[in-house]
């Protein structure tokens, strides 16, 4: 087996090796490059004076370093509000999703459910077809879910994608635990809590952070299910903020239009409110970042 | 809903009480006169996507697969699937940042001189697909390529080491062995962004760019059906008429996935379901 290994190793560097180690590395270096480089510079930005970055010439450090783009943000009302439902909904969104999905997905993995059939039938014609957004309008407007702030939770709180995901999961769990336990005298929801969540903690967490990432970047059902200003989230401030300056974009002062007189422009504030808007994803994400990559996989069991 | 009279005033009974119109919302549709710009968009755009987000993720999966230092491995890996999991209102906020007139793109390209003056990428409707593709590729690239590289990670490295001894060098061996091995992943993978063709294939998706980015410059060319269900149904109120609209995309779409499943099926002999 030795003289194997060595031979491998004697011929290992050929030309073509030495050009495909370089093509590689190069496309890896410039791949890191273009993924890293946006968040940086936005960052960067963002600490800068506002009016200084208009000039132009900001590569990879703060000309003018200032917290006052965060602090314009924060003082403003609307961005403050926006901040604390965004967080609410994130929060409260993620436990119910986590906990119906779960609660449905333990039922349905019971080989034995009268209609099961039917029921995993339901769930997979919602995965693939859908009647489009304006049926689904009427379904929220008919359920006074419109202007509340319900209407963030409630909709996505069966998630089909991971409740077949859960469902696998919890069927490939040795029946003999669940067993085991109803012969002690437990019930299914004991078993449930005592025996199959707390050696599903990789799949809860699976859920609970794609879940929550979704809740945290949504601007959609705030921007098309509510009128109402109380409940902007992060995502429709800045999506309106934007929009609106992609509107005026093709004069120029626009850009160097000034919120308040100050060092301080419109842009800058945006990028302030877009890195408070990334923030938590860019913190947690060293975190949950090992979950992903399972969580992928997870789900492609069911092909 | 998308073949009755329906007026919103009669709420959701109305669906069941308003009279049969047939197919008249979907003719009427079909001869308006700019739904053919519409419908041409969201397939130029849906396919331009497809064709460069699915071979991408594969390259980059072969790519890190090719590395053997291992933090860089994982560092360039995490780097690059980031972006997938910001939105794409902050994806839109990038571009406009990086883009506009004095962004760091054209004042990159004045100072080299490749330009005489500042483009004006974000209101020209001939910058809106390039940007929207490479977009769409900056985002969810990484992503999918975590797939495939579980899935070479899965292959008998006895093969590599037989070919090596054959004398098969680096490229015969992704060739004929990295790019067989994931075939299963490759067709699952397809049919998925098959399905989801007009929604945006694998490049996350269609409406979100197009609302996000599309404005009054390149409306010829960024609107796209479902922006379009979006204004004429809720801004307008002509919720009957958006129905019928949406509802051929979720027949095309349908459709395109038991196609493309059974196509699949007959030349690799495996499906999705």
């Amino acid at each position: 087996m030795k003289t194997s290994i060595e031979f491998s190793h004697k011929i290992k560097r050929t030309q073509e090796d030495w050009i495909i180690d370089t093509v590689v590395y190069a496309l890896a270096i410039f791949i890191f490059i273009i993924t890293f480089y946006p968040f940086f510079l936005s960052i960067v930005l963002a600490f800068n004076e506002g009016k200084d970055a208009t000039y132009g010439g900001i590569y990879f450090w703060p000309r003018k370093f200032t917290l006052d783009n965060f602090a314009e943000l924060l003082n403003d009302p609307a961005w403050g509000k926006a901040l604390l439902i965004t967080v609410l909904r994130t929060v409260l969104g993620t436990g119910i999703t986590v906990f119906f999905t779960c609660l449905v997905a333990y039922g349905l993995s019971a080989k034995n459910l009268i209609f099961r059939k039917f029921y995993m039938g339901m769930v997979i014609f919602s995965m693939y077809f859908s009647g489009g957004i304006i049926p689904y309008y009427m379904v929220i407007r008919s359920m006074h879910l419109t202007n509340s702030f319900l209407v963030y939770i409630i909709p996505s709180a069966l998630n089909t994608f991971f409740l077949i995901v859960a469902i696998s999961f919890f069927q490939d769990i040795p029946k003999d635990l669940a067993e085991s336990a109803s012969i002690d005298g437990a019930g299914e929801l004991t078993i449930l809590r005592k025996i199959i969540l707390p050696i599903s903690k990789p799949l809860l967490a699976t859920i609970a952070i794609f879940t929550a990432v979704t809740q945290w970047n949504s601007w959609y059902d705030c921007a098309f299910f509510t009128q109402n200003k109380a409940l902007r989230t992060m995502g429709y401030l800045l999506m309106s903020v934007i929009k609106k300056s992609s509107m005026s974009q093709s004069n120029m002062d626009s850009y160097a239009a000034s919120v308040a007189g100050g060092t301080i422009t419109t842009v800058s504030v945006q990028l302030a409110a877009m890195i408070v808007a990334v923030a938590p994803i860019l913190l947690i994400y060293p975190f949950f970042q090992r979950y992903i990559v399972s969580g992928l996989t997870l789900g492609s069991v069911k092909g | 809903m998308a073949f009755k009279d329906y007026k919103i005033s009669s709420g959701i009974l109305g669906i069941f009480t308003s009279g049969w119109v047939g197919f008249k919302y979907f003719i009427e549709f079909f001869t308006d006169y700019n739904s053919l710009g519409i419908i041409r968009n969201t397939l130029v755009m849906s396919i331009l996507k497809m064709i460069f987000t699915f071979p991408l993720p594969i390259l980059l999966a072969l790519v890190l697969n090719e590395i053997k230092i291992s933090p860089m491995k994982k560092l360039v890996q995490t780097a690059s699937y980031l972006p997938y999991f910001i939105s794409w209102v902050i994806v839109a906020g990038f571009c406009q940042i990086f883009l506009q007139s004095n962004g760091v793109i054209n004042s990159f390209l004045l100072n080299l001189g490749l330009a005489d003056s500042p483009i004006k990428f974000l209101t020209g409707s001939s910058y809106f697909l390039p940007i929207a593709v490479i977009t769409a590729c900056w985002k969810d690239m990484g992503w999918w390529a975590i797939l495939f590289l579980a899935s070479m990670a899965g292959i008998d490295l006895s093969l590599y080491e037989a070919a090596q001894i054959d004398g098969a060098g680096r490229i015969k061996r992704i060739w004929y062995i990295t790019l067989p091995g994931i075939r299963s992943t490759i067709t699952v993978v397809l049919i998925l962004a098959l399905g989801n063709l007009l929604g945006g294939g694998l490049g996350g998706s269609n409406f979100d760019q197009s609302y996000l980015l599309g404005n009054a410059g390149n409306i010829d060319i960024s609107e796209n059906i479902q922006t379009y269900v979006m204004k004429v149904g809720l801004s307008s109120g002509r919720y009957a008429y958006a129905a019928a609209i949406g509802l051929c995309q979720s027949i095309i779409s349908v459709f395109l996935v038991l196609t493309s499943n059974s196509l699949a099926k007959k030349f690799t002999g495996d499906g999705l379901f």
